[in-house]
């Protein structure tokens, strides 16, 4: 899944490990989101779009499915 | 969940505790090569290590409990890839067993054990690699 927490984040002026505190996450799971590595949870994809006062499909985009 | 910590232990207790059952273990497994004890100290005396690795378990599980969802998926993983390989260890020692005499020195319960904390790791570091 693709998303655009890295560009959130840098608008805020936030580092990895602001965002990872303010989520109660590591600083490696905010790299992996970042990444795309990892999709986060419901849950923390929740409190992620929380965060950024956005609606989660603002903040992650699904890969189009043929 | 009710705990008996007060807070959840850092890596770092884990680690020690780790350390410590392992100490426990090599010194019990030096004690019981002298064999100078009558049977029945040395039976209770190769019971001994579960009393350390109940502290490194309990603190263990303590530590994943505090995990991120990340770090617990890892974990995941590299048991499911630890897992397996332990299965395939056993299933071809025990094949082996059938056509050919393992030595007990090199193949016993006392040695095979390590392998399995070695694919713990090995999963964990697939795992990660991943991840990074």
């Amino acid at each position: 899944m693709k998303n655009h927490l890295r560009e959130l984040r840098a608008n805020k002026g936030w580092s990895q490990a602001d965002l990872a505190e303010q989520l109660d996450v590591s600083r490696q799971t905010v790299n992996a989101i970042e990444t795309e590595k990892y999709d986060p949870s419901l849950p923390l994809a929740f409190k992620i779009a929380d965060l950024f006062d956005l609606k989660i499909e603002e903040i992650f985009v699904p890969n189009k499915t043929k | 969940m009710k705990t008996i910590f007060q807070k959840p232990p850092s890596k770092w207790t884990v680690i020690f505790t780790g350390l410590t059952w392992a100490i426990v273990y090599f010194l019990v497994r030096r004690l019981l090569n002298n064999d100078q004890l009558p049977q029945g100290w040395s039976i209770v005396l190769a019971l001994v290590p579960i009393i350390p690795f109940a502290f490194f378990l309990a603190f263990m599980l303590a530590n994943l409990r505090q995990m991120d969802e990340l770090h617990r998926r890892v974990q995941l993983e590299a048991l499911a890839i630890a897992f397996p390989l332990a299965m395939l260890l056993f299933m071809l020692l025990g094949l082996l067993e059938l056509v050919i005499q393992l030595p007990p020195q090199d193949w016993g319960y006392r040695h095979t054990w390590y392998y399995l904390p070695l694919f713990y790791f090995i999963g964990l570091g697939v795992a990660w690699r991943r991840y990074q």
